[in-house]
């Protein structure tokens, strides 16, 4: 089987038992997406490289930690989370913004407005998506930007799958309520 | 951009290659699967012990027999309620919940449900092993010295402490309106002058009372009293001929 061919879980079993050289295709497969996740909480490039930095040597670190039985995505991006967490905390004038495939999503799935197109009201979005509590934003974040399920952010964020619905709905509520009453945006 | 040679990748890749970055051994995990695994496990069971020997206290002690007073009894039933035997039971069982909280496999199911699901697996085995002569055993080895059952003395101590409310005893000798009552501490001297001679005309020596009032300048001014089966207070019986092994003291009425 060549690496391309194989699963991530594969990839992990191989790097931890003889191939670390292997590591670089994680890397490869999840720079990305992590680097896309993280960008919802960290906006500086550089503090968002150190970050995406940390979270590969602290993966790699901890392979005989993560459970060949189960998924790696879930595994990794909790680390990713974890991290970003860390980092908010350290940096409180962060701020969010959206880019143009975000916004379809906005407007297409996320049903907030009914469509998000003038500088003020993408501005208002942004920063009401920021300030909206962690635990409403983040599954927002995961289960739309990040496409991931509600079983995959049940395993990021360690809660149980219907909390992550209920969570879900009720943060588009609260970001609808907000835009409401601040900004007059309405439907 | 292209991911091949990315600086993330490089820089990631080097620490590794040199050696500063280093995979964490599979027995540190081992181990701490097991670890938490174990001290779990020895709490759950823990707590099983304390719910049983809760049960065990309420049952042999005079404790739940004051209530037969009603509202009278209340103060005589918190004063010798087991505290520290229930808030041990309870810090176990939230030590156990929040363990559990801590384990990997927990998450997947709201922690309301799971703390619900130890609560009455605790409950449900505490109860069956109350059924066995596991808490007699422990009490019986607590009072022989032995250093492990030393542990458990301080939890049945409450059972036998003397009290200010109540009183649970041996009815020695009876003169006038003082009796002589052997509690499992000492021989105590209690006033009867507010109980009816027809209740008192029932009692006789060596049967066993149960009575509550309240302590009046050294003397135990009894309320209400009533005859027990000594079958119903074991733990009081039991603390009686430990600390008298058998003997009958003499007896010296002050008035």
């Amino acid at each position: 089987m060549t690496k391309p061919n194989l699963t991530d879980e594969q990839l992990v079993s191989v790097i931890r038992e003889s191939d670390k050289e292997l590591y670089g295709e994680i890397i490869r497969r999840y720079q990305e997406k992590l680097s896309h996740y993280l960008r919802k909480f960290i906006r500086n490039p550089d503090e968002l490289e150190d970050v995406l930095q940390e979270v590969f040597i602290k993966a790699y670190k901890n392979l005989y930690g993560f459970n060949i039985d189960k998924k790696f995505s879930p595994w990794i991006y909790r680390i990713a989370h974890n991290e970003a967490i860390n980092s908010i905390k350290k940096l409180s004038n962060q701020h969010l913004s959206l880019d143009e495939q975000e916004w379809e999503i906005v407007d297409k799935k996320m049903d907030i407005l009914e469509k998000v197109s003038s500088k003020m009201e993408r501005e208002a979005v942004e920063k009401q998506l920021f300030v909206l509590k962690n635990k409403y934003r983040e599954p927002l974040i995961l289960y739309f930007f990040e496409q991931k399920t509600y079983e995959e952010i049940s395993d990021i964020l360690h809660m149980p799958v219907n909390t992550i619905g209920t969570l879900i709905s009720r943060g588009k509520k609260r970001l609808r309520d907000k835009l409401d009453k601040k900004y007059d945006i309405r439907k | 951009m292209t991911l091949e040679n990315s600086p993330i990748e490089q820089k990631v890749m080097a620490e590794i290659n040199s050696g500063r970055v280093r995979l964490r051994s599979k027995y540190i995990y081992l181990a701490e699967k097991l670890g938490f695994a174990s001290v779990f496990i020895f709490t759950v069971l823990l707590a099983v012990l304390f719910f049983c020997l809760v049960l065990f206290y309420l049952k042999t002690s005079d404790n739940l027999n004051y209530l037969s007073f009603g509202s009278c009894g209340l103060l005589a039933f918190f004063e010798s309620f087991p505290y520290l035997l229930v808030i041990t039971f309870v810090l176990l069982v939230f030590i156990a919940g929040f363990i559990m909280k801590k384990m990997e496999i927990s998450y997947k199911k709201p922690f309301s449900y799971l703390a619900l699901g130890l609560a009455g697996v605790v409950i449900l085995f505490g109860s069956a092993l109350a059924f066995t002569d596991v808490a007699d055993h422990i009490e019986e080895v607590a009072y022989q010295g032995h250093p492990a059952g030393r542990l458990f003395k301080p939890f049945f101590r409450g059972g036998l402490d003397e009290r200010n409310r109540g009183l649970a005893g041996r009815v020695l000798a009876i003169e006038g309106k003082q009796m002589a009552i052997q509690t499992p501490r000492v021989v105590k001297i209690i006033n009867v002058s507010r109980i009816e001679n027809k209740v008192l005309n029932t009692i006789y020596p060596n049967m066993f009372i149960l009575a509550i009032g309240e302590m009046k300048k050294g003397v135990f001014l009894v309320e209400k009293i009533k005859l027990i089966d000594p079958e119903e207070i074991p733990m009081t019986l039991r603390g009686i001929d430990r600390q008298f092994s058998g003997q009958t003291p003499p007896v010296n009425f002050p008035f």
